[in-house]
């Protein structure tokens, strides 16, 4: 059992696949933290069963949004580092486990996910091209190179989670988290990871006309406070 | 002629109103007299517009204030989209804030 590290995983309305994932994790760590980002359905019943930390939300306010809220409770309880995990399904356990491992070398503050140096299992060519975009977008804006943009999979020690401040609360974060751990000068890393694209976490994710939305997100927030 | 009359007579009881709120200052409330003054002219006298048009090379004054007028209202729109995005921001930090205070609580009470 790993204690030290806290995995936050924001969710809403996940009543279907919350159970498995949950019960996954709980395999391996003992601190997980799940971010009930105001759900109307039953998601917040089967934390409850499932006897996992629950913060919520009383009112759904999006997923970046309920990242930094499991951080900042992780970062009070004394984590010593704290994983971003997604409640749909598509992470593995395993690929969290290797990226503590990288973690632990002392050589990197963040290890980020990136699903194009490893296995994507059912992705649509379409949204391949779109999130090869992102990535060009996010290369292009950061000055980190990356291979994948937003993979929501992500490992930090509590030094880099302390430099988080997530104003951008929908989807846009994935891009803010990247720049603002390198506006604290935090040492980056990428590691491979298996993500598993089903119809549940097709149907939940992103639709891929929200990259319009995205896009438009980060440059009002660049250039209005 | 009735043109000028519904033009004329909201703008008047409207401006009326505006003077009477308690909120606006001396100043503002003449620079709201100025801005009534201004539209009245406009609306009583169509030729005035056409002058001011034709000096900014639009031809006809009616498309002048077309023109201006959109200018103000996107203006006034992105005014409100900044202030919503703010408000929005508030509001997740109060509710981010009460799932933490809530948590604290839920933990104290664990350990009683």
């Amino acid at each position: 059992m790993i204690n030290d590290t806290y995995i936050i995983v924001p969710a809403y309305n996940e009543e279907k696949i919350i159970r498995s994932t949950v019960e996954g994790l709980q395999q391996s760590f003992s601190n997980i933290v799940v971010v009930n980002d105001g759900s109307s359905d039953s998601t917040l019943q089967i934390l409850r069963e499932l006897g996992v930390t629950t913060l919520t939300h009383l009112i759904n306010i999006g997923q970046g949004a309920a990242l930094q809220t499991g951080i900042s409770y992780a970062l009070r309880k004394g984590a010593r580092a704290i994983v971003s995990f997604d409640a749909d399904g598509q992470h593995q356990v395993s690929d969290v486990i290797e990226m503590l491992g990288v973690l632990d070398k002392q050589d990197c503050d963040v290890v980020l996910g990136s699903r194009f140096l490893g296995t994507t299992k059912g992705i649509s060519s379409g949204r391949k091209l779109l999130l090869r975009a992102a990535v060009i977008f996010s290369n292009l804006t950061t000055r980190v190179k990356l291979t994948d943009a937003h993979n929501g999979l992500r490992v930090m020690n509590r030094r880099a989670a302390a430099c988080l401040n997530i104003t951008q609360f929908g989807m846009a974060h994935a891009t803010e988290v990247i720049q603002q751990f390198q506006a604290a000068g935090m040492r980056i890393r990428e590691h491979p990871v298996t993500i598993h694209y089903t119809d549940y976490s097709m149907a939940k994710g992103q639709r891929s006309l929200n990259a319009v939305n995205v896009l438009l997100d980060l440059l009002i927030g660049r250039f209005f406070k | 002629m009735t043109i000028k009359l519904l033009l004329a007579i909201p703008l008047i009881l409207f401006s009326m109103y505006v003077l009477a709120l308690p909120k606006y200052q001396l100043l503002g409330k003449l620079l709201i007299l100025v801005f009534v003054t201004i539209l009245l002219l406009f609306a009583l006298n169509p030729e005035f517009s056409t002058l001011i048009a034709n000096y900014f090379g639009v031809g006809r004054g009616a498309d002048f204030l077309f023109y201006i007028s959109h200018l103000l209202l996107f203006f006034i729109a992105f005014r409100f989209y900044l202030k919503n995005r703010e408000l929005e921001t508030r509001l997740n930090r109060l509710v981010q804030q009460l799932a933490l205070k809530d948590a604290a609580e839920h933990n104290r009470a664990d350990r009683d």
